[in-house]
């Protein structure tokens, strides 16, 4: 390494493995998407709201593969090599996502009526939420994805994570048989809707302030593991 | 007609389209326009991991079990779960499209390949972890999804409790892979 | 200033990215690393890292869906 210059030509300097023909998997892209238009219509013959269903579907798992994103990396890789560019990603979307909720269910409790939406996805906070996401957070990091990415994974062709989905939902069946053990604790655990609390105004200030502090330490974070704040 | 395909597939725009990774933050966006869009639709939010459940219980009752009496399935609705049809299920359907449209995506990005598994390491991980997720996620009441994405969104306190906890077990899930998996 | 490599093929998040950060450790600078994997995430996630550390980075696309990461060890 006497040449300074040479230190950016790396690639130019090595001799490469001849990369294989080149297949394009293009034309099974274009039949399975015709696939999916067509089992669309399928499903809409019985049912209006399962196409729709199917959409959301499609589009989630299009997006995680589209763009790698990982709610587990988001928690693991600060542990692992201290960067959280994922995490903040994550933070963007419950702040992006935290308006529109906001707004809908905000507008159904104004809008009087029965249906009001406050308590949708409100969850009780108990012994079983704590232990449950712990248990989770383990199995996470170790099987190398959670449930949208084991799914997603399934899709790329992984058959670790095949075998993972497996034994996910077998876990699943085993926790749900024992929630009438663990549903004993959840008795007097409360269900905290923030607004409930500090008023519509003061949520949204709560929430935010949330947000902003822990993307604020995730940058902190990262500086001090990595020394970039990329 | 080959020639073609691998034509388009290195055309710019093509690649910059179907090919090339989104950054995280648009991932972030994006999943959440969708998000909020089935919250306006379904006035739920997205979930991924109670059909899982569901689909485990058809699975026992085939085998010659009976989950209609664990107080899981107490409520009505949970009864109309364990009677309907994977066809006819909206979450059955909805995890579907996320394996179909996770393969698409690879499809036009030409990257699609069958990933074996290669040591008895990763069969060992896939198992031990697959069950802490399916256990862990019926206690907590979701997972990534349902208690931390949309519990947070839905302005429900619950959802920043899970996450603190999801953090102390990735701390504790790294140590392990590091060393036993690695 | 020597090569090596790192196979990862077939290794799932967040093995690639632990094993490259293991090994870059015991390289020294001007030495490249030639890591392959087939984990559309890693793909991802190697390069960014290794750039966070200020090395110099370099992917290479060499089958459908595998690819390698050329890393030189800048410091």
């Amino acid at each position: 390494m006497s040449e300074t210059n040479s230190s950016t030509e790396t690639g130019t300097q090595r001799v490469r493995k001849p990369r294989k023909p080149k297949k394009s998997q293009i034309p099974f892209a274009l039949l399975l998407t015709a696939l999916i238009i067509a089992f669309g219509f399928y499903l809409g013959q019985g049912s209006n709201k399962l196409p729709v269903y199917w959409i959301f579907g499609i589009a989630f798992g299009y997006i995680l593969q589209r763009s790698r994103f990982c709610f587990t990396a988001a928690f693991r890789d600060p542990c692992i090599t201290g960067s959280t560019s994922v995490t903040r990603a994550v933070l963007v979307a419950a702040a992006v996502s935290s308006v529109g909720f906001v707004a809908i269910k905000y507008a159904s409790a104004m809008g009087g009526g029965d249906s009001n939406l406050n308590m949708a996805g409100v969850s009780p906070i108990g012994l079983p939420l704590m232990i449950g996401a712990v248990l989770f957070g383990i199995g996470m990091v170790i099987a190398g994805g959670c449930a949208s990415g084991t799914l997603m994974r399934v899709g790329e062709g992984f058959l670790m994570q095949m075998l993972s989905l497996v034994f996910f939902i077998a876990g699943s069946v085993w926790g749900a048989h024992d929630m009438g053990f663990w549903g004993k604790l959840n008795t007097n655990a409360p269900k905290i809707f923030l607004p409930d609390v500090f008023g519509w105004f003061g949520a949204i200030v709560v929430q935010g302030l949330i947000i902003v502090l822990l993307y604020i330490a995730a940058v902190k974070w990262q500086q001090k593991k990595m020394g970039s704040i990329e | 007609m080959k020639e073609f395909f691998i034509k388009l597939g290195d055309h710019p725009i093509y690649k910059k389209l179907l090919k090339e990774p989104l950054t995280y933050v648009a991932g972030a966006v994006l999943l959440s326009v969708f998000q909020i869009a089935h919250f306006t639709v379904f006035q739920k939010g997205w979930g991924v991991t109670s059909t899982f459940a569901v689909w485990g219980t058809w699975v026992y009752n085939v085998l010659g079990g009976d989950a209609g009496s664990w107080a899981y399935y107490a409520s009505e609705k949970m009864q109309q779960e364990l009677h309907t049809s994977f066809l006819a299920d909206g979450g059955s359907i909805r995890n579907l499209g996320i394996i179909f449209g996770a393969l698409a995506a690879t499809l036009f990005a030409s990257q699609f390949k069958i990933k074996k598994i290669k040591t008895l390491r990763q069969v060992v991980a896939a198992i031990l972890g697959g069950l802490l997720m399916g256990y862990g996620a019926r206690l907590a009441n979701g997972c990534n999804i349902g208690a931390l994405f949309t519990a947070i969104a839905s302005f429900s306190l619950s959802g920043w409790v899970f996450g603190a906890f999801l953090l102390v077990g990735a701390f504790i899930g790294s140590k392990l892979l590091a060393k036993y998996f690695m | 200033m020597a090569e090596f490599t790192l196979d990862c093929l077939g290794e799932a998040c967040p093995v690639p990215l632990m094993k490259t950060e293991k090994k870059m450790s015991e390289l020294s600078v001007g030495d490249v690393l030639v890591v392959s994997i087939d984990h559309s995430c890693a793909m991802k996630n190697v390069p960014e890292w290794a750039r966070k550390q200020g090395h110099n980075v370099e992917i290479e696309e060499v089958d459908d869906g595998e690819w390698e990461i050329v890393i030189e060890k800048a410091k």
